[in-house]
């Protein structure tokens, strides 16, 4: 009784910091929590899990910078962290002093969905529901994890789920109420291997694309990394973007401002492009393609072949 | 049992478990000691493709549990190291639950009377297969990068030790020195402060490092390889022996006390 008191005290205190926050970020007419997300009731919208099987590939990266590009034409867009326990995507985004409610509140019941969702004031129709941290993922109903995903696909045009690495109950329940799935490879063997198997665990409900992250193709033309072909020759998977590998990528997460925010920022276009296709924008085919580096074109001068 | 039992684990995938566990295995085993490397990543094995040695797995850390083979029929030596390094291979088309908590424990017991040393690569995350890994180690290694999410994590996975009691050692892998010094990335004091952890050992980024173990070679056989070195000396220190560090200077990072206060 006392701690529900508590936990009610807590939301009218968080509330009231929200509206206050957002006053004070001059968002036209601030609504409460959520108050833009319930317009048009009547679509529903994309479910997308982001995914990997292997861990560090890019995944909670990705689902940022995709989300952001994808709000910044103007579509709702909610991510979801289904990392229970390990959470990263509200540091990623630069929100996590701002999350007080997650996932597993909203599914329990002990938080309403608008008090858990995270505006990002960056960028005005991007939210995050951040996921538990102090939890295990076993704790997270399946059924109830794709209800919460259909509610959110009620209200927003795209509900974009950060997966855990692995293959284990977190994959499942973020796997468990997408129709769409990106699969997120690395130039490596190892990374190409789990990508197979998660793709054969997705089965045929799913819909995949393919999205490889960090090519360096001074390396790959020098033999010393796989290319985009010799990766999707394993795989055979509709390519959706290539990225680049930039060190600014971990800058911007320990700073907690996703590259995609920093319009001129080379790789910010290549999220540009996977969100202009997800919308069903016949984009160009993605490359890595970039100039010769410095030293590369020396050795070319020296040493010929390189 | 006589042989050390260490798992190496991370919270966050892809800062470098299974490369740490094939490079200092195969630095320990350079060094004479003979060393058993188990992949506990079921379902999504790759210690075999690191180490080169996928082609000749017969049997597996499954076929074991299940009674289907002797302990040593499943061992897979590494031949260029003699008789000094094996592995044993986890199951690719089986999943983590396969395996007991109490399971696993056995086998490694049971690894630990055959070498010197008994090393553990855990799959990401805190999950069963985390479970498992952990379960017949008495040490831990714990791989981080200099990245917010990844030290959340290593702090996550640093709890679920101290619950165990296992005595734990960090490994800082990917610095990238220029970066330090520039303030973009945090230095390894930083990291160590944050996590107030012992260092076991600071390994530079290297982009080449994704060419050798596409190839399947250990660092320690390529002498083109300046981080070969960085895991002999890793190893010396697992051994006891006191190694001084090449310490690299840097900036402080509030925002990560904040994060890991908050959650």
């Amino acid at each position: 009784m006392e701690a529900q008191q508590t936990r009610a005290q807590q939301t009218e205190a968080h509330q009231t910091e929200a509206q206050q926050t957002q006053a004070l970020a001059r968002v036209p007419q601030a609504p409460a929590v959520g108050g833009e997300a319930r317009s048009e009731p009547k679509t529903r919208g994309r479910s997308i899990v982001i995914t990997s099987g292997k861990g560090g590939v890019g995944k909670t990266t990705t689902t940022a910078n995709v989300g952001i590009a994808l709000a910044a034409r103007g579509a709702r867009v909610v991510l979801v962290d289904a990392d229970v326990g390990l959470r990263n995507l509200d540091l990623v985004l630069g929100l996590e002093s701002r999350v007080r409610f997650h996932l597993l509140d909203v599914i329990e019941g002990t938080a309403p969905l608008d008090d858990a969702l995270v505006r990002d004031k960056r960028v005005p129709t991007l939210w995050l529901l951040a996921a538990a941290q102090n939890r295990e993922k076993d704790d997270v109903d399946t059924e109830a994890m794709c209800a919460l995903i259909e509610r959110l696909r009620e209200r927003f045009d795209y509900v974009i789920v950060d997966s855990p690495a692995g293959i284990e109950t977190g994959f499942k329940n973020a796997v468990a109420g997408a129709d769409e799935a990106i699969v997120v490879c690395t130039p490596e063997v190892a990374a190409v291997r789990d990508v197979d198997r998660v793709v054969g665990l997705l089965g045929n409900r799913i819909s995949v694309q393919l999205v490889v992250n960090r090519i360096r193709p001074a390396l790959v033309r020098k033999g010393k990394m796989l290319s985009v072909e010799d990766v999707n020759s394993i795989l055979r998977l509709p390519l959706l973007g290539v990225l680049g590998d930039a060190p600014d990528v971990i800058v911007a997460t320990n700073r907690g401002e996703p590259v995609a925010l920093d319009e001129t920022a080379p790789i910010a276009a290549g999220y540009r492009a996977i969100a202009a296709r997800i919308a069903g924008e016949d984009v160009a085919a993605p490359t890595a393609d970039e100039p010769a580096g410095f030293f590369e074109k020396l050795g070319s001068l020296f040493g010929g072949r390189h | 049992m006589k042989a050390r039992r260490i798992v190496v684990t991370s919270g966050k995938g892809g800062v470098g478990k299974t490369t740490t566990t094939a490079n200092l295995g195969a630095a320990l085993a350079q060094r004479g000691k003979r060393v058993i490397l188990v992949d506990a990543d079921i379902g999504l094995r790759n210690l075999d493709l690191v180490l080169g040695i996928e082609k000749r797995i017969v049997f597996d850390l499954v076929e074991v549990v299940e009674g289907r083979c002797q302990l040593r029929q499943a061992l897979v030596r590494d031949k260029r190291f003699g008789d000094d390094l094996a592995i044993l291979p986890a199951a690719q088309t089986r999943d983590k639950t396969a395996v007991s908590e109490q399971q696993f424990a056995d086998v490694v017991a049971g690894l630990a009377e055959m070498c010197d040393y008994v090393l553990i690569d855990s799959p990401a995350g805190i999950e069963h297969g985390f479970r498992n890994a952990v379960a017949g180690a008495a040490e831990a290694i714990v791989v981080t990068t200099p990245e917010v999410s990844a030290i959340r994590d290593a702090d996550r996975v640093n709890g679920k030790l101290q619950e165990r009691k296992l005595p734990m050692r960090l490994i800082v892998n990917r610095v990238r020195p220029e970066m330090v010094r520039t303030g973009e990335m945090m230095s390894v004091d930083d990291v160590c402060d944050i996590l107030s952890a012992e260092l076991l050992g600071i390994v530079p980024d290297d982009p080449e490092v994704i060419d050798t173990t596409n190839r399947g070679i250990p660092l320690v056989l390529d002498p083109s390889q300046r981080l070969g070195a960085i895991y002999t000396k890793i190893a010396r220190r697992l051994e006891g022996e006191i190694i001084p560090f090449t310490q690299i200077g840097g900036g402080f990072f509030s925002r990560l006390f904040d994060a890991l206060r908050a959650g």
